[in-house]
C-alpha cells in the first residue's frame, strides 16, 4: 500500500473534492487513472506533485473513467465509429461480436485476449484505448489550484435576515445546496421570498424561483421590497429580476432545471442574466408521490434530481436553496427532514425551521431556526427568526383579537 | 447540452434497459431510430416508436417551452405575476372579518383548507362559497360556477337554497339602492334556479372514487370553463378508515395534492378542502391538530382552523403565504354564515341590513 495520499479532484464531479488512499482498486473500484504518457496504470498528477506508484492492478480491476457532464455523454457510451480516430465500423462489429459494446467494456478488458479473439492488431487497440481514456477520464488537479478556483468563484449571498446569516456563517454559499426544512406554517416560503428579495434588490442579481406548491405570492414579495427600499423604480426592477416557474411534476422540474443550465451555458443575457440563486419550493412536494411503498424508481429519480442540482450549483456557481417537509422520528419523536437518508447527503447545509405549535394560544414561541447539518458551523446552533409581516426586521407578536 | 435518459418520463423498466445498454442522452436515442433501438434493447418496434415519440416531445418541449396544453405559460417574472394577482378577484365569504384576515376572500389559483371539529361550520362555509362564487362581477364577485365533491353526504339542498335566496336578496337590495343599468341586467340572470343549476355536485363514497373524480376533473373543467371553485367536502373521511398501509396513504395524498394544485393553477380556480381534527399527544398535554398527518399540512397553501372557545366560534388563519396569522370570531345565522357583512367593492352606507333574521315565506321558492 502506498504511503502518500493523492488528492484526486474529480473535475466537474458534483461532489467536489474527495480523497483516495492509493490502495489497489479503492473501496468501490473508483480509481481514476490518467495516461497522457507512459503505461496506463500509474496515475501521474499534474503540476509537479509527486506521483504515487500503484502495484499492477488485478485483472478484475475495472476502470470507471467518468467525464464532466458538460462534455459529450458519459462513460457508458456505446462504441460508435468516429468516436476516436482509430475506431472503424468493422472494428466495432468485431468487438460487438465479442460482447464489447461500451467504452467501459473496452477499456477494462484485456487487450491481448481481445486482439486474439477479434483478430485485430494489438497496437491499434492500445492506441484506441489510450485515446478513449484521455477523452473520458477525469483529470486530477492539486489542492492549491482547487482552493484558488474556489476562492475566485464562490460568493456569499446575504439572506436578508441577519440572524439566519449568522446561522449560515455569513450567508448562502454559491456552489452548495442548502436545505430549509419545517412543518407547515413554519416560514419556509417566507424565508425563500426574503432571500429572493435580498439577492435581487441588494446584489442586483437574477433569481430563479421554482414553485411547486403554489405558495409564491408576488404581492408578498412586493411588500418585502417596499419595506427595504423607497424608490418605486428599484422595486419594479427587482421584481423583474425574479423569474418564477411553476411546475408540479418531477419531470417538469427536471426539464426546467435543464433549461436553466442551457441558458447559463450559452450565456444568454436576456432572460437569465447573471444568475446567482436558484430557489426551489418545495422539493418534497414533487418527490413524495414517488417515494415509499416498494417502488425503487422514486429513489432513482430523486438521485437524478440531486445530481442536476449539484451540477448546477458547482458548474455555474449558483446558490441552490431547496425546501423540504419534516417527519417525526418514530423512536424519539423529534422532527427531522423528510425524504429519507438518501436525500440527507445531498444538501451540504440543513436548517430546521420551527414555528408555533398551536397558534391560538397566548404567548406562543416565535419562529426559530436550528442548524441540523453544516460543513462550517457547529450543529445545534439555534437562532430566533423574525418573520414579520411588513418589515423583516421587527417582530410583531400575534395576539388573538377578542 | 443533452437531456439525460434518467430524466425523461419513460417507464422504469424501459429506462433500466436503456441505461444498461449504454444510452446516456436523449440525442443518442433519437439518432438510433426505432429499429436500431428495438434491436439493441430487445423490445418490440411499436414500443420503441412510442418511447421515441415521448423523447421527441420532451426535447421539442425544451425548445418551444410550451406548458403542455394548459394554455397558460408557467414561466414569468415576478412583476407579471404581481400584475396578474392584482387583477384577480377573490371569492367573498360574506363575513367581513374572515375576508379581512384572508386578504379579501378565498384566493383563486390556491388551495385553501378549512379544518375544524364537527359542527363548527365547515360545510356551511363551503356551501356559502359555492353560492358566492356566482355573484356577478358588477356586484364584486367572480361570476363563476362551482364544483362540489361530497364524500360525507353533508350537502343539504334546502340549506343551499336558503343561502342562495339570501344572496339574491342582498344583490337586489344593492341594485335598488344604486339603480345602475348593469346591475339590473345582471340580476335578470342571477336567480335561485340559475345559482342551483351552476353548482355541479359529485358524490364519492370511498377514496378510489375520490381519486378517480379528481383525476377526471381536468376534462370536466375544460368543458365547463366557467368553473371558478372546486370544493371537496371531507377529504379526511375516505382516507381515515380502511387504510392499513400508511405510506401508501401518504403517497396517494401527496399525488392528490399535486393534482389539485395543477387544477387550481391551470383553470384559475380556487380549491377549498375541509379536514377533520384529531388528537396528538405532546409531552405532557394533548392537542387538537388537523387530521391526515404532517405531510398533508404542506398540501394546502392557506389553512384556516375553526375552533370553539366556550360557546364562541373562532376562526384562525394558521398558514398563509401573504397574510399574518390572526383569529376572529364568527357566527352562523339562519341565512348566512356571518356576523356582519359588507361587499368589498360597493360600500352602500345607509343600506338596511339584509333581513337575515326574518324568515320571509315568499323567499322560499324552488
Amino acid at each position: 500500500m502506498a504511503a502518500g495520499v493523492v488528492w484526486v479532484a474529480l473535475k466537474g464531479h458534483p461532489l467536489g473534492v474527495t480523497r483516495h488512499h492509493c490502495s489497489v482498486g479503492g473501496p468501490m473500484g473508483m480509481l481514476r487513472a490518467v495516461c497522457p504518457h507512459g503505461p496506463p496504470w500509474y496515475p501521474r498528477v499534474r503540476y509537479g506533485t509527486p506521483w504515487v506508484p500503484i502495484p499492477s492492478p488485478h485483472r478484475s480491476l475495472r476502470f470507471h473513467p467518468r467525464s464532466a457532464p458538460s462534455h459529450s455523454a458519459g462513460a457508458m457510451v456505446v462504441l460508435r465509429a468516429g468516436l476516436c480516430p482509430g475506431l472503424t465500423e468493422e472494428m466495432i462489429q468485431l468487438l460487438r461480436a465479442n460482447n464489447i459494446r461500451t467504452v467501459v467494456d473496452f477499456v477494462s478488458s484485456d487487450l491481448e485476449d481481445v486482439a486474439q479473439s477479434c483478430s485485430l492488431s494489438y497496437k491499434a487497440l492500445v492506441a484506441v484505448r489510450r485515446v478513449l481514456l484521455a477523452q473520458f477520464s477525469a483529470f486530477p488537479t492539486n489542492g492549491a489550484d482547487l482552493y484558488e478556483e474556489l476562492k475566485s468563484s464562490t460568493a456569499i449571498l446575504p439572506t436578508g435576515n441577519p440572524s439566519l446569516d449568522q446561522l449560515l456563517d455569513a450567508g448562502l454559499y454559491t456552489g452548495e445546496v442548502t436545505e430549509l426544512a419545517g412543518a407547515p406554517g413554519s416560514g419556509k416560503t417566507q424565508v425563500c421570498l426574503s432571500i429572493a428579495a435580498s439577492v435581487s434588490l441588494g446584489l442586483r442579481q437574477h433569481v430563479f424561483f421554482l414553485d411547486s406548491t403554489g405558495g409564491f405570492t408576488a404581492s408578498r414579495l412586493y411588500q418585502m421590497l417596499q419595506a427595504r427600499v423607497e424608490d418605486k423604480e428599484e422595486q419594479l426592477e427587482a421584481l423583474q429580476r425574479v423569474q418564477v416557474v411553476r411546475m408540479f411534476d418531477i419531470y417538469e422540474m427536471l426539464r426546467a432545471l435543464h433549461e436553466v443550465r442551457d441558458c447559463l451555458s450559452q450565456q444568454v443575457e436576456s432572460s437569465a442574466g447573471p444568475l446567482k440563486a436558484v430557489l426551489i419550493d418545495s422539493v418534497s412536494a414533487v418527490l413524495s408521490p414517488l417515494l415509499g411503498g416498494r417502488q425503487s424508481e422514486g429513489l432513482a429519480i430523486m438521485m437524478q434530481l440531486a445530481r442536476e442540482l449539484k451540477t448546477l450549483a458547482k458548474e455555474f456557481s449558483v446558490a441552490v436553496v431547496v425546501t423540504n417537509q419534516v417527519t417525526r422520528d418514530s423512536s424519539t419523536g423529534a422532527l427531522k427532514s423528510a425524504l429519507g437518508r438518501s436525500w440527507s447527503f445531498v444538501p451540504s447545509t440543513r436548517v430546521l425551521l420551527q414555528g408555533r405549535a398551536v397558534p391560538w394560544e397566548e404567548g406562543a414561541a416565535p419562529h426559530t431556526a436550528c442548524l441540523a447539518k453544516s460543513p462550517r458551523q457547529p450543529t445545534g446552533m439555534q437562532v430566533q427568526l423574525d418573520i414579520g409581516s411588513d418589515a423583516v426586521q421587527e417582530q410583531r407578536p400575534v395576539t388573538p383579537t377578542p | 447540452m443533452q437531456r439525460d435518459v434518467g430524466s425523461l418520463p419513460l417507464s422504469p423498466a424501459l429506462r433500466a434497459r436503456l441505461l444498461a445498454a449504454g444510452f446516456q442522452t436523449a440525442q443518442e436515442l433519437l439518432e438510433t431510430g426505432p429499429c436500431g433501438l428495438s434491436k439493441e434493447i430487445g423490445i418490440s418496434r411499436e414500443e420503441a416508436l412510442e418511447a421515441l415519440q415521448v423523447v421527441r416531445q420532451e426535447c421539442a418541449g425544451d425548445a418551444a417551452k410550451t406548458a403542455g396544453g394548459s394554455g397558460s405559460t408557467r414561466k414569468c417574472t415576478a412583476l407579471e405575476l404581481l400584475e396578474e394577482e392584482q387583477t384577480q378577484g377573490f371569492i367573498i365569504t360574506f363575513c367581513s372579518a374572515l375576508d379581512n384576515i384572508l386578504g379579501g376572500g378565498v384566493q383563486l389559483t390556491k388551495i385553501t383548507e378549512i379544518c375544524g371539529a364537527p359542527g363548527v361550520g365547515k360545510t356551511q362555509l363551503c356551501m356559502q362559497l359555492a353560492v358566492d362564487v356566482q355573484i356577478p362581477e358588477c356586484f364584486g364577485g367572480v361570476a363563476g360556477e362551482a364544483v362540489f365533491i361530497d364524500t360525507e353526504g353533508s350537502f343539504m339542498v334546502d340549506r343551499a337554497a336558503d343561502i342562495a335566496t339570501a344572496c339574491v336578496r342582498h344583490c337586489q337590495l344593492i341594485a335598488e339602492a344604486h339603480q345602475e343599468e348593469d346591475h339590473l341586467q345582471a340580476l335578470e340572470t342571477f336567480s335561485l334556479e340559475s345559482i342551483l343549476s351552476h353548482i355541479y355536485y359529485f358524490r364519492c363514497r370511498d377514496y378510489i372514487e375520490l381519486l378517480a373524480q379528481v383525476y377526471l376533473l381536468p376534462d370536466f373543467l375544460s368543458e365547463h370553463s366557467k368553473v371558478r371553485l372546486v370544493v371537496i367536502d371531507g377529504i379526511a373521511f375516505p382516507f381515515r378508515h380502511d387504510f392499513e398501509d400508511l405510506s401508501l396513504r401518504t403517497r396517494l395524498l401527496n399525488g392528490l395534492a399535486q393534482q389539485l394544485i395543477i387544477i387550481a393553477n391551470d383553470h384559475k380556480s380556487a380549491v377549498v378542502l375541509t379536514n377533520q381534527m384529531t388528537t396528538r399527544f405532546g409531552q405532557n398535554q394533548s392537542m387538537l391538530v388537523p387530521a391526515l398527518g404532517e405531510s398533508w399540512g404542506h398540501a394546502a397553501t392557506v389553512r384556516l382552523i375553526f375552533h370553539w372557545d366556550n360557546t364562541q366560534r373562532l376562526a384562525t388563519l394558521y398558514k398563509s403565504p401573504s397574510q399574518k396569522e390572526s383569529t376572529i370570531p364568527y357566527n352562523i345565522t339562519t341565512f348566512h354564515l356571518l356576523k356582519s357583512f359588507k361587499i368589498i367593492k360597493l360600500r352602500a352606507s345607509g343600506l338596511p341590513r339584509c333581513a337575515a333574521s326574518t324568515c320571509h315565506p315568499k323567499c322560499r321558492r324552488y
